[in-house]
């Protein structure tokens, strides 16, 4: 039992500090990229691995913490439930962001080697 | 009666989430989560599910599992580190086109699944879709192709390969 808890709280300190490592490149690269484009790929580091992943390490930590008591299984249960959410909702966020970006011609392609939707936006 | 089958698929998947999140069984959270169930799966039964017998297959279940675990391990894994090494890169090595790339699956699930997986590796994202001719235009950070079967084949071939188990 004590065994399994330690891995438990390994694997979870494991996936927290894999996402505190994407959460800082993802936030380097939002100012290093200078389009908007790129910067849809930048944040998707950070949505993935630096918050869909340490959610989950966080729900295996507190699988393992009996003080919380009546919260015991809620805790994991409800950020279990919440990894999902962002899973399924953050790229439909970034659907629509592209989507209207492009339509509306806010932001051109840049650098582009093909724009195959609207030629005219590239580069 | 196929809307009260459809309907009782809502209610048991609305009713596993409400359990989940609450990470309790007593009475209360109980008796309060088929209520609320109730309600969703008589909302939503003819929106949400079109064949309650492909619900209750283990099999695609079973594919769910087995695609979930590779493209959380696998995929993800590659696309991240490639994406990590262009932003920490001291030049920043990126090569970007939106492509244009067929997709041959009919459902709308399966669809919003390969696009939802297509967005969520770093690398690419889908700009818009067009239903008439079926074609995904997806950014693509380093885009070694412009051949739109070129690009299918590189990008989600084998996310749709497993869509197509587990939706259709």
């Amino acid at each position: 039992m004590l065994e399994a808890q330690l891995v438990l709280v390994l694997v979870g300190s494991a996936l927290l500090c894999l996402g505190a490592f994407a959460a800082i490149v993802s936030a380097i690269g939002f100012h290093r990229f200078k389009n908007f484009y790129l910067r849809l790929h930048a944040a998707t580091v950070g949505t993935i691995w630096g918050s869909v992943y340490p959610l989950i390490g966080a729900a295996l930590i507190a699988i393992t913490i009996s003080e919380l008591g009546a919260y015991r299984w809620f805790v994991p249960g409800a950020i279990i439930v919440a990894a999902i959410i962002v899973l399924m909702l953050a790229p439909a966020g970034s659907h629509a962001l592209a989507r209207g970006v492009h339509r509306a011609r806010v932001a051109r392609v840049k650098p582009c080697l093909a724009d195959k939707l609207d030629p005219e936006l590239c580069g | 009666m196929r809307r009260v089958s459809r309907g009782f698929i809502v209610f048991i998947l609305a009713f596993t989430v409400y359990v989940v999140y609450t990470g309790s069984i007593s009475g209360y959270d109980i008796v309060t989560g088929v209520i609320v169930s109730a309600v969703i799966g008589a909302l939503f039964s003819n929106i949400v599910v079109e064949k309650p017998i492909k619900v209750v297959d283990p099999r695609r279940w079973l594919h769910l599992l087995v695609y979930a675990l590779l493209y959380f391990t696998y995929y993800e894994a590659k696309a991240h580190i490639d994406v990590i090494r262009r932003i920490l890169h001291p030049k920043l090595p990126v090569n970007p086109a939106i492509v244009e790339a067929p997709y041959r699956i009919e459902s709308d699930f399966a669809i919003t699944a390969v696009a939802n997986s297509i967005t969520n590796t770093p690398g690419t994202v889908v700009v818009d879709i067009d239903p008439s001719k079926k074609n995904f235009y997806i950014h693509w950070i380093s885009a070694k192709t412009l051949d739109p079967l070129e690009a299918r084949r590189e990008i989600f071939e084998t996310f749709e390969k497993h869509a197509k188990r587990i939706f259709e």
